[in-house]
């Protein structure tokens, strides 16, 4: 199937000319395959602005696995879960959420620790200072959101509104997208939602390092604990290389330049995890399908 | 005071430094005009440009989450952009859309999504004006797709910097203008007092002169005799020089007058006593002839009295007139009284009537000694102009405010270099033929602040008018 795969990726001269030796050496399959970087697919769920951060990692993904590995970054979850469900991608870091959707289609890497558990919780935010008290409270409100295919930033509060029978178009007066969960904080921060959705890791990472833009909301509602946005790989990509992956984070911990990557993303490392970890998020899901 | 409101009579020192700050004003005011109004034009096409700037970049991003009515799109637009055009200093900006509701503001706090835009928000299409008292201004674009109006965007400019850069420059203009015009009538106050000092010296010079204290100027204080304030002042010690010799030589002839007065009254005195002195002599030759008789002896006795009252009257009148610039008593009825006897004499010996009329009343304020000197000499001037055979008129009263003095003759009227003499105080023309008479007359006229009136030919009728003295001031005799 990978080798039906079109791959638009320009291809190096010095990638055809390793593919020519091989060729010429050995003519197998899997050393041509060799070549190949490695593409992994990164979704907004974190700090999508941290360039030295992605850098770092694609060069320890590399060293760790013997191959390149080119980390790719799309604006949505939508379009990083299509890719790697259409087998464009290896491997990709994504939300529960669509894991949950298309857990058919997908195999489980890894499961980031954090703080010491493969788990997060989802956090409804408002404005500082804003003197509400419940959700119920927030009715009325101009809502933001981080994606329709995040977990945290959509599903969640969507499952927790349909236990109130009520859906986002009905309880809030308006609501948007900001493709970011940093953007929801600056939505709420800024006044132009009212509250908004967000990643609970995301949003205690983001208050020790932008305590200025943080300090701006407040926690107004915490979700029970919910399996962490996991590492997965397409249905159809070799088991050797799901395992080289899942073996290189699983021993970031053990390498100084893992550490230090674990040490900005503020994670205490990775497991092989299962992927029951996520039925609550797929009874999320349930509960907001059935109300609506 | 008027002179404070008088410019034209106001020092040139003080005019000329007034001229050259006036002057400076009024350039550095025109200046200054220029300045700001360039520095408005410049400020106000580089405002255009950083605003169009802005706006063109703001409408081109939020071009695609207008049209699907994004509000964070148009927001996360509006922050990233916020730190982007640090000359511009937007304080609000909205993203309005044609049904007039925001989409997206800078302050999303202040300015929610979905509530009617502020009506200061409105497009007013003109200018924006930068010297807006607010310090803020607003600027407003378009935002088309296929020739229709998918929104706008309203934003208000804090110009505030603007506002400071020309304050700054007005400032600075002023104090920098203001340091020059001080400077250059300060240096123009300089330049024309120094060039008017010898000048201003020479007037102070002057100006004692007009006290009568006429002093050359010292050698030392001489500029150079090859400038003009050497000239001048060579001349105007030439002037005092001359003025000097001319007083004293005036002095030295009054004194000659004085002498000869001395002389023309000591012969009357002498006709006086001689007259009487023929019938004393008859007395005693008849005493001594007919002393026994006692008819005759009594004759000559009261005819010795009568010539000797006679010469003791003349004797007390030359005492009086005579008794020097001590006297400063007031003018009495008495003092008149023994005028008489000596103009009487002079009179008679002239053949003339003498019509004496003294109607001086009580509490006259007239220094006696300058009056009788005043008198005297315009009665012997009507005796000596006066034909034999004519009358000479002679009259002195007195009212609450005045003495009046009038002398009147039947000569053949004053010539006019005695009346000018008589009219100008001060000044004696050398070609007058009429002795210093009339002339001292003249300065006792202005000593007294006395008015003088003339009438005549034919003959000639002198009125003096002099007024009392304040009480408790005696003016100098």
């Amino acid at each position: 199937m990978r080798s039906a795969k079109p791959r638009p990726k320009t291809v190096s001269r010095r990638h055809v000319l390793a593919a020519g030796l091989a060729t010429a050496a050995l003519a197998t399959p899997n050393l041509v395959q060799a070549a190949r970087p490695v593409l992994f697919g990164l979704t907004p769920v974190f700090l999508d602005s941290d360039i030295q951060l992605i850098a770092d990692l694609e060069r320890y993904l590399s060293r760790q696995i013997g191959r390149p590995v080119q980390l790719v970054k799309r604006r949505t979850y939508q379009e990083i879960t299509s890719l790697l469900v259409a087998n464009q991608l290896d491997a990709a870091w994504i939300c529960g959420f669509p894991f949950v959707q298309n857990r058919e289609q997908l195999r489980l890497v890894a499961v980031p620790l954090y703080k010491q558990a493969p788990l997060y919780r989802a956090y409804i935010v408002t404005r500082a200072g804003r003197d509400s008290d419940s959700i119920a409270a927030l009715r009325g409100d101009i809502h933001a959101f981080s994606d329709p295919d995040s977990n945290s930033g959509f599903l969640a509060t969507r499952s927790l509104l349909a236990g109130l029978r009520e859906s986002p178009a009905t309880f809030f007066s308006r609501t948007f997208f900001t493709f970011g969960h940093r953007n929801v904080i600056r939505a709420v921060a800024s006044g132009l939602a009212h509250s908004g959705s967000v990643d609970g890791y995301v949003w205690d990472v983001m208050r020790e390092i932008e305590p200025a833009l943080v300090s701006g909301t407040r926690i107004q509602h915490v979700s029970e604990p919910m399996g962490f946005p996991p590492i997965a790989a397409a249905r159809g990509v070799d088991p050797a290389l799901r395992t080289a992956i899942r073996d290189a984070l699983v021993g970031m911990p053990n390498d100084p330049n893992g550490r230090m990557i674990l040490g900005m993303l503020r994670l205490d490392g990775f497991v092989a995890g299962d992927s029951s970890l996520f039925d609550g998020i797929a009874e999320h899901w349930k509960r907001a399908q059935e109300f609506g | 005071m008027t002179a404070v409101f008088h410019p034209q009579r106001w020092p040139l020192a003080i005019r000329a430094p007034l001229i050259v700050a006036l002057l400076m004003i009024g350039i550095a005011a025109a200046m200054s005009k220029v300045v700001l109004d360039r520095l408005a034009r410049d400020q106000a096409q580089s405002f255009r440009q950083l605003t169009g700037a802005y706006l063109d970049g703001l409408s081109t991003a939020l071009h695609s989450p207008v049209i699907r009515q994004e509000p964070w799109e148009a927001f996360d637009v509006l922050d990233r952009a916020r730190h982007k055009y640090s000359g511009v200093n937007p304080r609000i900006v909205l993203v309005i859309l044609p049904n007039d509701t925001i989409l997206a503001a800078l302050d999303p706090a202040t300015y929610p999504v979905g509530v009617k835009a502020p009506d200061k928000a409105h497009d007013n299409r003109g200018d924006p004006d930068l010297a807006d008292p607010g310090g803020r201004v607003w600027v407003h674009r378009m935002l088309r797709e296929g020739g229709k109006q998918i929104g706008r965007i309203a934003a208000e400019i804090d110009i505030s910097n603007i506002q400071q850069v020309r304050q700054e420059t007005f400032w600075t203009l002023l104090g920098v203008n203001g340091a020059l015009t001080l400077l250059f009538a300060g240096l123009g106050w300089l330049v024309v007092h120094r060039t008017l000092r010898p000048l201003l010296r020479l007037s102070s010079y002057l100006a004692r002169a007009g006290d009568g204290r006429l002093e050359p100027i010292p050698e030392r204080k001489l500029p150079p005799p090859d400038t003009e304030a050497g000239k001048a002042y060579r001349r105007y010690n030439a002037a005092a020089l001359a003025i000097s010799e001319r007083e004293a030589l005036l002095h030295r002839l009054a004194d000659q007058e004085r002498r000869a007065l001395l002389g023309r009254y000591a012969s009357a005195i002498a006709h006086e006593v001689n007259n009487p002195l023929g019938g004393l002599f008859n007395a005693v030759r008849m005493i001594q002839r007919h002393g026994d008789d006692p008819e005759r002896r009594e004759r000559a006795a009261t005819l010795l009295e009568r010539g000797l009252t006679g010469i003791r009257n003349i004797v007390r009148a030359s005492l009086v007139v005579w008794r020097g610039d001590s006297d400063d008593r007031n003018l009495t009825s008495a003092d008149i009284d023994d005028l008489r006897f000596l103009i009487e004499s002079e009179a008679h010996r002239r053949e003339l009537a003498l019509v004496w009329n003294n109607a001086l009343g009580e509490g006259v304020r007239v220094p006696a000694q300058a009056f009788r000197q005043l008198a005297l000499n315009l009665a012997l001037n009507a005796c000596a102009a006066s034909p034999p055979g004519t009358q000479v008129v002679f009259d002195v009263r007195s009212d609450e405010a005045a003495v009046l003095l009038s002398v009147s003759d039947q000569g053949p009227g004053l010539p006019d270099e005695a009346r000018a003499s008589l009219q100008t105080p001060g000044i004696r023309d050398e070609r007058a033929t009429t002795g210093l008479g009339l002339w001292i007359v003249s300065r006792i006229l202005e000593e007294q602040s006395a008015t003088l009136a003339i009438h005549g030919p034919p003959g000639t009728a002198i009125t003096i008018r002099i007024p009392h003295a304040e009480p408790g001031l005696q003016r100098a005799a």
